[in-house]
């Protein structure tokens, strides 16, 4: 079964990358969202979820994420998944996510993005 | 080709319990080989189903029904709650556009999900329950 929701995050450059683990549910959601703004106050500005190890999601979990990308949009800042499920891919795009947020196939991938984009 | 299987279970209002059901499908999915890709798909539809009958199911017959009944071809899933209903026509189609920048709820998605990536979505509410159907092809 799904294992429990768990967390772990790391700053490179300045850089935030949440790995997540198990469902994302709403506390997962809530979770993701919490931690990602102990780091905004603290001024980081690009965001890298890899959600690779989050096989199982819902849509009111991946709501929250709609408030760490309008945040990071009034800082000119960027959100980038990495890892994704092609079924959790799918449901991000058809929430319309990637409009405002981009997609990579690896951490490295979406780090290497940010240096690209300035 | 293998024969369909079927599962049938009552899911009472606790936190995560659709988990419960995903395990159930998993277990199907694999016994008849599915890929990969659907049973991903399918699972986000199983659990935006069993979420939205719980959050609408009310207090007073706290449960869910759900039935799967899956071939190599196609799953069918059925969710039920007893709750007082609601009408899904008064339910706005979410807009990312809409939700971002506002101070309203970001939520409200799941209708939308399960339309969107399902073959056949249907939905009749009425003040005895919700009941939702759909059906994935799964090749």
């Amino acid at each position: 079964m799904e294992q429990p929701f768990s967390l772990a995050s790391e700053v490179r450059d300045n850089r935030l990358i949440i790995t997540t683990s198990g469902y994302v549910n709403n506390v997962g959601g809530e979770t993701i969202a919490r931690e990602f703004n102990k780091h905004f106050e603290g001024g980081t500005k690009h965001v890298v979820i890899n959600l690779g190890q989050s096989k199982v999601v819902n849509s009111v979990g991946m709501s929250f994420l709609i408030e760490i990308i309008e945040k990071l949009q009034d800082v000119d800042g960027k959100l980038v998944f990495t890892d994704l499920d092609p079924a959790v891919e799918k449901m991000l795009a058809i929430m319309g996510l990637f409009q405002f947020a981009g997609k990579e196939k690896s951490v490295e991938d979406a780090l290497a993005s940010f240096s690209s984009a300035g | 080709m293998k024969e369909g299987v079927s599962l049938k279970i009552t899911l009472p209002k606790i936190p995560d319990i659709e988990l419960v059901a995903i395990e159930g499908l998993e277990r199907l999915a694999h016994h008849l080989g599915i890929a990969e890709e659907k049973i991903g798909e399918a699972r986000i539809l199983v659990t935006e189903a069993i979420i939205n009958a719980l959050e609408h199911s009310g207090e007073s017959a706290p449960s869910v029904r759900v039935e799967f009944t899956m071939t190599t071809e196609e799953l069918a899933i059925f969710v039920r709650d007893y709750g007082k209903g609601f009408d899904p026509e008064s339910v706005e189609d979410p807009d990312i556009l809409t939700k971002l920048g506002t101070k309203g709820k970001k939520r409200g998605w799941g209708l939308n999900v399960m339309r969107s990536m399902s073959d056949d979505f249907q939905i009749e509410s009425n003040k005895n329950g919700t009941k939702i159907t759909i059906k994935k092809l799964l090749r």
